[in-house]
């Protein structure tokens, strides 16, 4: 059935009811949510809600809305002016699209990390203590402390840590992404948004980031983006398929690769299209 | 020839023509300023010339060579000159003779056929003045206290003299200046408390017991420099002109004496640039013809340096409005609109705009407020180098907005969300984020807004400039920075010497080395500026995306 074999990283995955979830096991709650660009809809009616500590992946091909939709949950689409969205996401049991909702503070909570890693032209330390700074923490101990647990949370402190106060920009793609992710755990969120964190760089940096992965979710709830079949199939507990804005399918990820219900799932996963 | 278009070495010919062109005239001009500014700096050779006039009169003229001039022969025909028939032109020198106490006009024109010999006499002396320029002549006699001593002690009776000189300037200017200033203040004080009717008899008697008292300092450095002056007085020199007559000069208006023709190259480089010196640290004296130019180098430099704290913070909040904060519709595209159209109003206008606007009415307004003890004699309500500096601060606005909003449209997008995405709002990000990284833009501008800036003069003339300022806007009088003041400035002191200057030849070769001089301050303050920049270019470097 499956076109591929991917190394599995995920060794004792969980299979969870994904539509009998009790509350505390919802890290996220997506209901009924439309989003449209201006007259345009991207997202059509999408409910689905996102396991804690695991890692759930979005896939589908270009343009079907799953970066879109990853945006919803730290509310990043509020950047564009014409977007316009309808629906819930509830955290913790809050509406995110509450008109009281201090969208700085949601950002704290949901972390996110870009396509292309994006480190300031500030030195490592500096772009790992970002997020603690703008909260108002400046006790260097507490810092110092916060840099080195990121860091090494991220696989990155053993190849920075002689070097924290050089320029993040001179570090290698593979090691800017990480510093990327480091920076996004320094202020310690609950939910960890991956959008296409590989889709630049080179396969044994993709390697290490995947590792990273599957040992962030003991911490976080990870939602990935990835066009990358096998890259879902070896990280994710779980994930969604999507097709022209509609959420086609929903299930854990060994399910979705071996089984799918739909045949629409069945063709993108078989290289049908996409 | 087809081939030869194709390859693209027109084009590097065409642009590597437009670069050498750009390049010659900006050398060739500067060439130009440095070559006749510095060598005004430089000792020249004083002349003696034997030489018979028109009427058959043998005369003798003593000088500096300023000019030398081709004529054509035929306008001089009239004058029976014992020339060769056959010569088209004659050549004619210009003469500085110095010596205005003598003659009424300080330069002449001298035929080269009517000259019998030229000399250069080495005990010929120059004795620059505080008043009527130059002397040029022999010494006869050296007087010190009222009686003739040798002629080598001279030199060492100059420097005596020139410390006096000192001392009377330090405590003319910084102290009796101190003490006018304090009765100046108490005579206000006196004046705001009689305005607002608080005035005690109490009161009114410590103030006239300050002035009182101040008036005693004043009349006690005043004996101190009658005493000076005295001492300076006695001391004299009597030289001899080019026509023989004895003229004395008293030591207390000499600057220095110099004998050019025995100086050796070193002794000219040494006084080359002790001149040049001069010329920067002193204070203007005869009408700006002479003496330095070091308060207009102060107030352009000052005028130009508030310029920038003005311009800076008030442009880039604006771009930053624009940029960042206004909705991306038609009112904000005419705003931009607006602004760039702003950078090409003449500057003259905004001279009209700061007149009336900041001098009359804001200043107005301010001399109601809080100085209605100096009315009617205005405060603020008159031009000066606050108004200036606003003046100009509004016409290099636009420069600096500009820049800086292009500076911030370069900021690739993923800077703005990274931040947003780690719980930063917009203000924040903006703060942390993108400021310092659009910094080298803002620099750009700051740059340009300088470099416009320094140059403008015409505004000027109407909100703060004048020909000569007798204090500087700073001092050692609390508040210390008098930004009520008017103030000198190079480029209007360039305008003034060479087009209003009653001596026309005197003042010449001031112009360009005034010229040269705002065009070092220019490019010193860029160059300030631009390693800023640099460093700032560095330390923010974006990736190469």
């Amino acid at each position: 059935m499956i076109s591929v074999t991917p190394k599995k990283l995920s060794e004792h995955r969980v299979k969870l009811d994904l539509n009998n979830l009790s509350p505390e096991q919802v890290a996220l709650e997506i209901k009924n949510l439309d989003l449209y660009y201006g007259d345009k809809q991207a997202l059509q009616n999408i409910s689905m809600s996102i396991p804690k500590g695991q890692v759930t992946a979005f896939i589908g091909p270009s343009g079907c809305g799953k970066s879109t939709l990853l945006r919803c949950i730290n509310r990043m689409n509020d950047l564009v002016d014409i977007c316009k969205i309808t629906g819930e996401i509830n955290l913790n049991g809050d509406n995110i699209y509450d008109r009281h909702t201090d969208v700085a503070a949601l950002r704290r909570k949901v972390g996110m990390v870009f396509q292309r890693p994006n480190p300031f032209p500030k030195s490592i330390y500096e772009n790992v203590v970002y997020g603690l700074r703008i909260t108002g923490v400046n006790n260097r101990r507490v810092l110092d402390e916060a840099v080195e647990n990121a860091l090494r949370s991220a696989a990155l402190w053993n190849e920075v840590k002689d070097r924290l106060h050089e320029s993040a920009l001179g570090l290698s793609g593979g090691q800017q992404q990480r510093l990327v992710i480091a920076r996004a755990i320094a202020i310690e969120p609950e939910v960890l948004l991956l959008d296409e964190p590989t889709s630049a760089l080179d396969p044994i940096s993709t390697l290490t980031i995947e590792e990273l992965i599957n040992d962030l979710k003991k911490q976080f709830t990870v939602v990935i983006v990835t066009h990358n079949m096998q890259q879902a199939a070896r990280v994710s507990d779980q994930t969604a398929f999507m097709y022209m804005g509609d959420l086609i399918e929903y299930s854990d990820t060994n399910t979705l690769f071996t089984t799918p219900v739909k045949k629409k799932t069945e063709d993108y996963i078989t290289g049908r299209y996409g | 020839m087809n081939n030869w278009f194709k390859s693209g070495s027109p084009w590097v010919w065409l642009s590597a023509g437009g670069v050498s062109i750009s390049l010659i005239s900006v050398l060739g001009l500067l060439g130009l300023i440095a070559w006749r500014g510095l060598s005004y700096f430089w000792p020249a050779d004083i002349y003696q010339f034997e030489m018979t006039d028109e009427q058959g009169k043998n005369l003798t003229v003593i000088g500096e060579i300023y000019e030398r001039e081709s004529i054509p022969a035929s306008q001089l025909v009239h004058l029976n000159l014992n020339i060769d028939e056959s010569a088209e032109t004659i050549e004619r020198l210009l003469i500085k003779t110095g010596n205005r106490e003598l003659v009424s006009l300080d330069f002449r024109w001298i035929l080269v056929p009517q000259i019998n010999n030229t000399s250069l006499p080495a005990e010929l002396v120059v004795i620059e003045r505080r008043t009527h320029g130059n002397f040029y002549g022999y010494i006869e006699e050296v007087i010190l206290d009222g009686q003739a001593v040798e002629q080598n002690k001279m030199l060492q009776l100059v420097e005596r003299v020139s410390d006096f000189q000192a001392e009377m300037e330090d405590l003319q200017k910084s102290d009796i200046g101190a003490i006018n200033y304090q009765i100046e203040r108490t005579r206000l004080k006196e004046r705001k408390h009689i305005l607002d009717n608080t005035l005690t008899t109490q009161l009114q008697q410590e103030l006239k017991d300050k002035v009182v008292g101040l008036k005693a300092d004043y009349s006690v450095l005043e004996e101190q420099l009658m005493a000076l002056r005295e001492k300076i007085s006695r001391d004299q020199i009597i030289v001899r002109a080019m026509d023989g007559q004895k003229v004395t000069i008293n030591f207390e208006d000499v600057l220095q004496v110099t004998f050019n023709n025995k100086l050796n190259v070193f002794e000219k480089l040494k006084m080359f640039f002790s001149q040049i010196g001069a010329f920067v640290s002193d204070d203007p004296r005869e009408a700006n013809t002479e003496g330095g130019v070091f308060p207009a180098i102060f107030g352009t430099v000052l005028m130009v340096l508030l310029m920038t704290v003005i311009v800076s913070p008030l442009g880039v909040v604006a771009a930053i409005y624009l940029h960042e904060y206004a909705g991306n519709n038609a009112l904000t595209k005419l705003l931009r609109i607006a602004v760039i159209n702003l950078a090409g109003v003449p500057s003259i206008v905004y001279g009209v705009f700061g007149l009336g606007f900041f001098v009359y009415m804001v200043g107005g307004s301010l001399d109601d407020l809080f100085y209605a003890e100096t009315l009617p004699s205005p405060t603020f309500g008159t031009p000066g180098v606050m108004w200036s500096a606003l003046t100009l601060a509004i016409l290099t606005l636009p420069v600096v907005i500009v820049s800086t909003e292009e500076g911030l449209s370069r900021i690739p997008s993923a800077m703005r969300h990274g931040s947003l995405a780690l719980g930063a709002t917009k203000a924040e990000t903006l703060w942390r984020i993108i400021l310092p990284i659009a910094s080298p833009a803002i620099m750009t501008g700051i740059i340009l807004a300088i470099a416009r800036a320094a140059g403008e003069v015409a505004p000027l003339m109407l909100v703060g400039v004048v020909k000569m300022a007798p204090n500087l806007p700073l001092d050692g009088n609390f508040p210390f920075l008098h930004l009520d003041r008017k103030f000198m400035h190079l480029g209007f002191h360039i305008y003034d010497v060479g087009f209003q200057s009653p001596n026309v030849e005197a003042a010449r070769p001031l112009v360009y080395a005034t010229a040269l001089l705002l065009v070092s301050i220019i490019v010193a303050l860029n160059i300030t500026a631009v390693s800023i920049r640099n460093r700032l270019r560095e330390k923010y470097r974006m990736l190469d995306q």
